[in-house]
């Protein structure tokens, strides 16, 4: 693609820039639609309370305080443990899921496998019609019996439909030969989709594996529901949320329930927690972005 | 059998009995060992109810807030829990649900069939009827005097048909507490005296007349720093009819009410009345007064803050809140003089107490142990050592006395040192201490209260939105859009918009809405042969 450019430009040179030009600016007021908000909340968590509510939320600090980083950094200990907690799933989470989901994605797509329109629709089908709330909390709680345990946040992001049909797409640009001509030297399908699926894929296995860190990294909903307070250490967004709506909640009823009111930095503080919970993922992007982008696109147009 | 039994029941009813009283000798300095050493009660109890209590047990009390982190709270509970043990054989044990979407947190451990034992609940915020009818809690018809006795005794029979679902008692009301929720005006005492009003406000007219006063003579103080969200056509209806406020949510501002006390099955609307004129006429003559900013709509300040700095003179909430800010004013804004102006003051007629089952505790559908649990919550409600640790804490480190009054200890850090329980499923008026964040004159407010009351008539009521569920979200609509607007006077021409509100309102299915209504209340005062 750039060779395309690059030659085009040389016939016609002021088109050439024209395209350039306007492409640069697109993409850099895109690129600021992206940091700006970013920049305002990593200036607000630094702003004291009382400045922001005076002048609202500013890039730069007018007044300059750490105060929000204290409340929510309070008890070290809990914070790092949570980062722990968050960082096992998502690492174990990530390292077991890319794997099923990339067997279920190749054995989806290999036209020798007889039943994979019924299972794949098996699979489908939980995209549009699900139990619903209740009878999920009442798998995991009576059934598996996985109250208070990780496991109950870890195995429900483990497969996910969307990620499968993604993977058997991709997988289905790798030419059946290959594993016909595996098997007639004698491989078994484990080691077919071990030595030659999986490292033809790797584009894929990033994407997808991105997709469910990040699923894991920002999972809090099943934490909460299915982890109680009982626990010391539990995901990191729980615990900033909870620190967050604990704020919330001290703010508005402090004075009905006649506890002394402390100054609590509510919005410096939902921005520090914002702060933590982007910061590792901002850092860790950058690693796996060029995969990410390939993977992406040779998935939607071989797909 | 029976006999022995009711014999058993006789004996513990008699120690508990012993106990309380020998306790209650101590007043208001309750000394924490006071209820332990009486040894001969403990053992009475706990041969009394030999057969019982013979297997240790935990029990379980699902109450909602944050877990509290410093320690504090497992300290006094292993103090409780000593107590209880040597009692009841039993240990209590908190099951919190945090504030993060408690909601659905409180209604799935209800739905899941866990075992809780004992369950905080409230009528008019839990969902209890609807929890009720899924079958959530046990009935105590026949538990009750047996294991919980005291309790069984201290509730009037009318308080326990307000209990009751179909027929049963699932519940157990708080119904001895003294809440006051009823809005109103705060206001400077200090500044109305200069305004040359002296007697309390009463009415609306006399806070417009001291919010002038501030917008004349008080520079950079914005008369009422009222923000976004402020919604005070509910209190100007207390004000100048006899309307009761339904338990119907219909989003920004009240459309239904009841139309008196004497005719509380009859559903009325302030909107389609002259009040609601009034109102809006009134809001916009204080809008163009400059009573409040500009841009009122999109302010985002805290007045409670600005009034603490002494940037606002006017703030609006509920008597609670009144009684700790009186205390927070004094201090921060020294001779402000704080005063409360209750909607209820202007006619002296419209005024109904919360309903005894806004707290409350239920014993779970599931529980293992019930007996055990009542007799738990038998204690908590009665013993008055107990009673105490569980609501403030250890004498010494979390409070002490002092004057009568509940203090913060030199020394105290509340990180280190805060404590709370979020017990709200029974507390009594007779072993609550008061507090010096709660102001001492209060009781002049309840005084007046007092005379002009009336019980809360809905707490059974439960509106069944589903008929009606398509048109209640238009009305919410229609108020949350068009209402913010009316309320702070920026509608423009107040005939107009009020003439608009109630076409739209129309339009939204009100009518629809209404006849359900009526229909449901009829069938309610049916119910409960009103």
């Amino acid at each position: 693609m750039e060779d395309a450019l690059e030659s085009r430009s040389v016939r016609t040179d002021l088109s050439g820039l024209v395209v350039k030009l306007v492409g640069y600016v697109f993409i850099g007021l895109f690129a600021l639609c992206c940091t700006l908000p970013f920049l305002l909340v990593l200036g607000t968590s630094f702003t004291s309370e009382s400045a922001i509510k005076l002048h609202g939320f500013n890039f730069w600090p007018r007044e300059f305080s750490t105060f929000a980083y204290k409340i929510v950094f309070e008890n070290p200990s809990l914070i790092v443990g949570s980062y722990l907690v968050t960082m096992g799933i998502t690492a174990v989470g990530t390292a077991v899921g890319l794997f099923l989901i990339a067997m279920t994605g190749y054995a989806l797509q290999r036209p020798d496998f007889q039943y994979r329109n019924g299972i794949s629709f098996f699979i489908y089908f939980t995209t549009l019609f699900s139990g619903g709330l209740v009878p999920f909390y009442l798998l995991i709680t009576q059934y598996l019996s996985l109250k208070d345990n990780y496991l109950a946040v870890l195995l429900p992001g483990l497969l996910s439909p969307f990620l499968i049909i993604m993977m058997k797409s991709f997988v289905r640009s790798i030419p059946h030969a290959i594993t016909e001509s595996a098997k007639i030297d004698g491989a078994g399908d484990f080691t077919i989709f071990i030595r030659l699926i999986l490292p033809t894929t790797t584009p894929a296995l990033a994407t997808i594996g991105l997709f469910i860190a990040l699923g894991y990294w920002n999972e809090w909903y099943n934490a909460m529901l299915f982890l109680s307070p009982d626990m010391k250490y539990r995901p990191l967004q729980l615990f900033l949320y909870n620190v967050v709506t604990k704020a919330d909640f001290i703010r508005n009823s402090a004075a009905a329930s006649n506890v002394p009111l402390q100054d609590v930095p509510l919005e410096s503080m939902k921005m520090a927690t914002a702060v933590i919970a982007t910061g590792p993922v901002i850092l860790f992007y950058p690693f796996v972005q060029r995969y990410f982008i390939k993977g992406i696109t040779v998935g939607a147009v071989k797909g | 059998m029976f006999h022995w039994r009711k014999g058993s029941i006789l004996l513990l009813a008699a120690a508990l009995a012993a106990l309380t009283g020998c306790s209650g000798k101590s007043g208001g300095n309750g000394a924490p060992a006071e209820t332990g050493s009486s040894p001969q009660g403990a053992k009475e109890s706990a041969a009394g109810g030999a057969a019982d209590t013979s297997k240790f047990v935990k029990i379980s009390y699902l109450v909602l807030g944050d877990k509290p982190t410093n320690g504090q709270f497992e300290k006094v509970l292993a103090k409780v829990n000593a107590i209880i043990k040597q009692k009841i054989n039993a240990e209590l044990e908190w099951k919190w649900i945090e504030w993060a979407d408690w909601q659905t947190k409180y209604n799935l451990a209800l739905a899941s069939g866990e075992p809780y034992d004992l369950i905080t609940i409230g009528t008019d915020w839990l969902d209890t009827w609807g929890n009720a009818q899924r079958g959530a809690f046990m009935n105590l018809d026949d538990l009750l005097p047996k294991y919980a006795p005291e309790t069984w005794k201290s509730i009037p029979q009318e308080d326990w048909a307000q209990s009751r679902y179909n027929g049963k008692i699932v519940l157990i009301p708080e119904n001895d507490y003294t809440q006051w929720v009823n809005h109103g005006f705060f206001y400077r005492g200090d500044w109305a005296k200069e305004a040359g009003i002296t007697e309390p406000i009463k009415d609306w007219e006399g806070i417009g007349k001291y919010l002038q006063y501030i917008k004349d003579n008080k520079k950079g103080v914005i008369p009422w720093d009222a923000g976004s969200g402020t919604q005070t056509f509910g209190g100007f209806v207390q004000s100048y009819t006899d309307e009761l406020e339904l338990p119907i949510s219909t989003g920004f501002l009240p459309v239904f009410t009841a139309k008196s006390y004497d005719e509380k099955f009859t559903v009325v609307s302030p909107i389609y009345e002259d009040v609601f004129l009034k109102y809006a006429t009134m809001m916009k003559d204080w809008a163009d007064r400059g009573f409040w900013r500009e841009d009122a709509l999109n302010n985002k300040n805290n007045n409670r803050d600005e009034l603490m700095a002494g940037l606002s003179g006017l703030d609006q909430h509920h008597t609670q809140t009144f009684s700790g800010l009186r205390v927070e004013m004094d201090k921060k804004q020294p001779g402000s003089d704080l005063q409360m102006f209750p909607f209820s003051r202007t006619r002296g007629t419209n005024l109904m107490e919360l309903s005894i089952t806004h707290g409350g505790t239920s014993v779970g559908a599931h529980s293992k142990n019930p007996e055990r649990a009542l007799m738990a919550y038998d204690l908590i409600r009665n013993d008055e050592e107990i009673y105490r640790l569980i609501n403030y804490g250890i004498e010494g480190v979390q409070y002490e006395i002092k004057d009568g009054k509940r203090t913060q200890p030199a020394g105290f850090d509340s990180t280190r040192d805060g404590y709370y329980s979020d017990f709200w499923g029974g507390r009594v008026d007779k072993f609550e201490i008061p507090s010096d964040t709660t102001w001492d004159q209060i009781g002049t407010l309840y005084a007046e209260y007092d005379k002009i009351k009336k019980p809360y008539v809905y707490g059974q009521f439960v509106f069944d939105k589903t008929p009606v569920e398509a048109e209640l979200t238009s009305i919410s609509q229609v108020t949350g859009e068009l209402g913010p607007a009316i309320v702070l006077g920026k509608a423009g021409d107040p005939a107009k918009a009020v003439e608009e509100f109630r076409n739209k309102l129309k339009q939204a299915g009100y009518d629809k809405v209404l006849a359900e209504l009526q229909k449901q209340m009829d069938a309610y005062k049916a119910q409960i042969g009103g």
